[in-house]
């Protein structure tokens, strides 16, 4: 049984994006990647799971569970943490206390437990620990996003959802992000990546979904992905760099 | 499209509405001369006396919040300065009824001038508590200055104006005057929104950091609204007082200036119609629902929240947007339109902008730590770095946005380093934003002039030229068909491509592009690289930040490469690309070797 | 000498007025932080306080137009203490529900204009179960006061003060060193990304309204032994209350505190030393200074937005 499952998906934000009749699983232990161009409804599909979209349609199951008439804190608390767009790090409050925050889900942790969980997203983001009491709004657009995928962390999910996390940022920057990924992936997170960058999300995914306009229009492993014209074109842009 | 000779372009009439426009005139010249043929009682009349004179306040509410976006919650006071003015004028000084009513606007722009001047820099809320101070202390000095505004008693025996030596004391006579005046100012707001002034207030309601950038004086606009609007207030006060011959300050409350901020609501903050509508409305009410006695203003206020719960738009914007749907508007059809003209002056030695030494710290976080650029006229000009390097920040630096804490900025030999964001658009620095910043209610072509409206913009002719300019620009990137279409449903790559046309029509000599390439998918980027090329070869000078090597390889002259807000290499792509520090620092593995490595 | 006793009268009066405004004022920037709500009728929950306890003292004297029955009711003073904070929060709870919440995707003039009608409503609910004449209130101690160095301090202001002393004791520690307090400014700080982590975010702001209710209204039922119970009592304090937050620092917690003091004590030595009627009119020139010369108020926003 898969991990996530969603069966025939539709679901409309606003005037510009939507989902229609959108079906994909990601089973547990893998990467799966969702690319698109901008527009597609790749970020529609992760809120749509997350819960701050309600779907028009469909049915999304998760570990054997409805979960699409949930409400985003209900869903993360089943294990499911996304980690949207745009960094969204709580800007007046310190690094410390957004990767704290992060840990809500799992309920009441004892100070040790904190502490030794703040610890460990360090370990993993060693380049944010100088940040440590700094306030979130100063650091750099890289150093947020590592911030945010260690809050998304912080959750122990069993679904990691990370949307775009190289957008906005320097090639030896997504470098070394989506190493860190490919770690957290090695740890036994399962993830959804949805990215614009075609080039990156497919070194690192098995799998990968492909949506455009709001409809899923190829799927396959990332060697099919990588073959297939049609794909190549429209984001591999047969470039280099 | 044709490079055929520029011909006055096609532009569409309003959309034809002429069976509602007879009914409006039609309803508009009964209105006043119903008394003339039917018996009306006092009491009638006295409410279309209040409908009229407070029509003209609630219009000043259509523009500074309807179409401006500010809130003014002391429209009351200037409605009570006009009324003053007429009353002590004309009974207590003895003056001549339109020497007051002078007097009365003069002290109402005043008022309102300075309450703007000194608010509208902030953001909403301040606007908002010192509009209700400012009422607060004119009803204190009302009923408090006795000597001079006769207190609590108020002031009687006002009498209605004399017009070219007629005697307006019949009711009716006075109320077809004041219908006739309210008329006026119904056109007035109604053509407001189509000019200039109207399109910039609309700028800045809906994006006021993207109006300032492209060149609109926003605190001006912001300034000349709320002026506007307290003047219509204190019109529509002098109108009262010689309708009532009572005034006393009770009339002039805070109470008052909600009613009168209700009345907009309820009828339409967008249209003058709608403040007719609603002012009629508000006037009515307490007389239909008297049966509620002491609970009235309860269910006053209980009716303030529904109406801000399920009718935002208004009534008017509720008729409006059902009539569209039964009737979809048609796009009008646009002609030939010239080929967009660049005035680019012949290449000089000069370096269209320098930077020296240019440092902007967030406390203890050197954003920017000393860079010193010159990008050559005519060249395009990237500056690469990893995130956090200090691209953005000095992108905003030199637009204006960030004030630098050391160092200085000149275009084309102009030190800017001091000026507003819309000054250095008023010298010719055009910008675009990564995060798209239109003006979303407006169109394509509304949002494209605006920035056709900047100080100095090196174009002649009114309003024709400044639409054929837009209209050109739209064409130039390549989006002409979508002109009349309202931005917020456009598809978000040609949302990019209106915001480029709005940086060229101020005939920019630079133009600065945050991440352009952001949210396109690799077709769309081609497109770009294929504008910009454009743009160069036309003599425009680019200065652009993007971190797609792609884009930045295929259409720059000169990179400059930044890491930890300094200048870390500078020179030509192939220089730069192959710089040992510059592959150390920033451009790493190629994702070939990542997929390897997986 | 007299003279000193004098200037130190008025400052006493001038901090306990001011602690009145800055509670109030303490009130309102927390809804402003937690859903950037600019509430117009925080200052009616000090009014509502102030007649919730004269309820419970003394009793309504009904409507007979509306066919609302009076009755008397005397509860003792720190029982009817207890029963007006609750019915302070269920207000609290009603405002989130019938005024925050059908509004809270809109943009802040929608809401601003509500809370305007919320006021309206309020003042004139009250206005047709008691009448508009002015009521006292008992002090909480029946003690006049003390007397040290000439200088006479009414009991009812001393308890003013160690109330707002203990209120921003507990604010600051509630705030700053709490997770609950970290949960609730992550809530103001972006309310979608909150719910992403699992914050409960619509309690956080039920939370925040209940207790800017509770603290409005205690501040009224201090207030009212001085001041009077009144319908329009409220709308005073709060135009005060927004002065002293844009003194203070739009936003800052220490600010509007610290503004409020200000405000109360400027309005206090003005009062004795210029005229009275015009009273209410110095906290607004003080607003309207500030907004000429510091417009970002003592404590500034700390925050910055980047384009």
């Amino acid at each position: 049984m898969p991990l996530l499952e969603l069966r025939n998906i539709s679901s409309a934000y606003g005037s510009v994006e939507a989902l229609r009749g959108v079906s994909l699983h990601v089973d547990k232990g893998e990467i799966v990647t969702l690319l698109g161009a901008n527009g597609a409804g790749k970020s529609t599909t992760l809120r749509t799971i997350s819960g701050l979209i309600r779907p028009t349609s469909g049915e999304i199951w998760f570990e054997g569970q409805r979960i699409d008439t949930l409400a985003p804190e209900q869903i993360v608390r089943m294990g499911i943490s996304h980690v949207p767009e745009g960094r969204r790090i709580f800007p007046g409050l310190t690094v410390r206390e957004n990767i704290m925050l992060g840990s809500t889900s799992r309920g009441h942790l004892s100070k040790q437990a904190m502490v030794e969980g703040v610890e460990e997203m360090f370990g993993i983001f060693p380049d944010i620990r100088r940040f440590a009491d700094a306030l979130g709004w100063t650091l750099s657009g890289g150093q947020q996003q590592m911030l945010a995928v260690a809050r998304g962390l912080m959750a122990k999910p069993k679904l990691l959802l990370l949307d775009e996390p190289s957008l906005g940022l320097a090639p030896v920057i997504v470098q070394q992000l989506f190493a860190t990924i490919r770690e957290i992936h090695t740890r036994g997170t399962t993830i959804l990546l949805v990215e614009q960058n075609a080039h990156m999300a497919l070194s690192v995914a098995a799998r990968g979904y492909v949506l455009e306009t709001g409809n899923m229009t190829v799927e396959g492993t990332t060697s099919q992905l990588m073959d297939n014209d049609e794909v190549r074109a429209a984001y591999l842009g047969g470039h280099t760099a | 499209m044709s490079a055929a000779a520029a011909t006055p372009v096609a532009l569409a009439r309003a959309r034809s509405n002429i069976p509602g426009l007879i009914l409006l005139a039609i309803l508009a010249i009964a209105f006043p001369l119903v008394p003339y043929v039917l018996h009306v009682s006092d009491y009638v009349l006295n409410i279309c006396m209040n409908s009229v004179s407070y029509t003209m306040a609630v219009l000043g509410m259509v523009v500074v919040l309807g179409y401006a976006g500010q809130i003014n919650l002391a429209q009351a006071a200037f409605f009570g300065i006009g009324a003053y003015a007429v009353g002590l004028g004309t009974v207590v000084w003895g003056l001549h009824f339109w020497v007051s009513f002078m007097l009365g606007l003069g002290a109402a722009a005043i008022a309102g001038l300075v309450l703007g001047l000194t608010t509208l820099r902030l953001g909403g809320h301040y606007l908002a508590m010192i509009t209700i101070s400012f009422q607060q202390i004119f009803d204190l000095v009302l009923t408090n200055w006795i000597d001079v505004t006769k207190g609590p008693d108020g002031i009687p025996g006002i009498e209605p104006p004399a017009l070219l030596g007629f005697h307006l004391t019949d009711k009716r006579a006075y109320l077809l005057f004041c219908a006739a005046v309210l008329y006026l100012l119904i056109w007035f707001v109604w053509w407001l929104p189509k000019t200039r002034l109207g399109r910039a207030m609309r700028a800045v309601r809906d994006n006021e950091l993207a109006a300032e950038t492209i060149g609109v004086h926003t605190l001006r606009t912001k300034v000349i609204a709320f002026t506007i609007s307290a003047v219509l207030g204190g019109i529509g006060g002098s109108f009262y007082a010689a309708g009532f011959s009572y005034i006393s300050p009770d009339n002039f409350s805070f109470l008052r200036s909600i009613e009168f901020l209700t009345a907009v609501l309820l009828g339409g903050a967008q249209s003058p119609f709608g403040a007719a509508l609603g002012t009629v409305l508000i006037v009515l009410l307490p007389e239909w629902l008297r049966f509620l006695k002491s609970l009235y203003l309860a269910v006053y206020g209980l009716g303030v929240i529904l109406i801000m719960v399920f009718l935002a738009e208004g009534i008017w914007g509720l008729l409006r947007n059902t009539f569209q749907r039964i009737r979809k508007p048609v796009a009008p059809v646009i002609g030939a339109v010239p080929v967009l003209h660049f005035e680019i002056k012949a290449q000089s030695d000069r370096a269209v902008l320098k930077l020296e030494n240019l440092q902007k710290h967030f406390g203890g976080l050197r954003a920017v730590d000393g860079i010193d650029v010159e990008v050559a006229a005519g060249t395009v000009h990237a500056l690469i770095g990893p995130n956090g390097s200090g691209k953005t920040t000095s992108l905003n630096v030199v637009n204006g946005i960030y004030r630098p804490t050391a160092g200085r900025i000149f275009l084309d030999g102009i030190d800017v380093t001091q000026m507003k964001p819309h000054e250095r658009a008023g010298l010719g620095m055009g910008r675009t934003f990564q995060n798209i910043r239109l003006f979303q209610t407006m169109t394509a072509l509304e949002n494209v002039m605006v920035g056709g409206q900047r100080d100095n913009n090196p174009m002649e002719g009114g309003r024709e030229a400044l639409v054929t300019r837009a209209l050109s620009a739209l064409d130039f990137v390549g989006i002409l068909h979508r002109a009349h279409m309202i931005v917020r449903s456009l598809p978000y790559g040609h949302q990019r491509l209106v915001e480029i046309a709005r940086a060229l029509a101020a005939h920019p000599k630079l133009l600065l592009l945050d991440e352009p390439g952001a949210g396109l998918n690799q077709t769309e980027k081609q497109e770009l690289v294929g504008l910009l090329k454009r743009l160069r070869g036309h003599g425009l000078t680019l200065f652009l930040i993007d971190h797609d090597m792609g884009v930045v390889e295929k259409v720059s002259d000169r990179i400059t490469v930044l890491n930890f807000g300094k200048k870390i290499a500078e020179g030509t792509p192939q220089e730069v690309l192959r710089h040992p520090d510059v592959i150390a620092a920033y451009l790493g593995e190629g994702p070939a070797n990542a997929a390897a490595r997986a | 000498m007299e003279a000193l006793a004098n200037n130190l009268q008025v400052l006493f009066q001038g901090l306990a007025l001011g602690s009145i405004y800055a509670l109030v004022a303490l009130g309102f920037v927390l809804i402003i932080r937690a859903t950037n709500v600019v509430n117009f009728a925080q200052g009616d929950f000090a009014m509502l306080g102030g007649y919730a306890m004269i309820l419970f003292t003394v009793g309504m004297p009904g409507n007979p137009e509306l066919h609302i029955p009076g009755f008397a009711m005397h509860v003792p003073y720190g029982v009817a203490i207890l029963l007006a904070a609750v019915v302070m929060a269920i207000i609290g709870l009603a405002f989130n529900y019938g005024v925050y919440y059908p509004l809270r995707n809109r943009s802040f003039l929608p809401v601003l204009i509500s809370t305007l009608g919320a006021s309206i409503f309020l003042q004139n609910t009250v206005l047709a179960l008691f009448n508009p004449q002015p009521r006292p209130l008992d002090k909480l101690f029946n003690i006049e006061g003390v007397t040290i160095g000439g200088v006479f301090l009414d009991s009812q202001y001393l308890v003013i003060l160690v109330f707002t002393i203990l209120a921003v004791a507990f604010q600051y520690f509630f705030f700053e060193h709490t997770l609950i307090g970290k949960k609730l400014q992550a809530t103001s700080q972006d309310k979608d990304m909150a719910r992403l982590l699992g914050i409960p975010v619509t309690l956080m702001i039920i939370i925040t309204f209940v207790y800017s209710a509770v603290l409005g209204g205690l501040a009224g039922m201090l207030v009212a032994p001085i001041l009077f119970v009144s319908i329009g009592m409220g709308s005073t304090i709060a135009l005060k209350a927004f002065a002293a937050t844009i003194i203070g620092g739009f936003g800052d917690v220490a600010g509007a505190i610290v503004g409020g003091i200000i405000i109360g004590v400027i309005e206090s030595f003005a009062a004795y030393y210029i005229s009275v009627p015009y009273k209410d009119a110095y906290a607004f020139l003080a607003l309207f200074l500030v907004l000429l010369f510091r417009p970002q108020g003592i404590f500034g926003e700390k925050v910055s937005e980047k384009a």
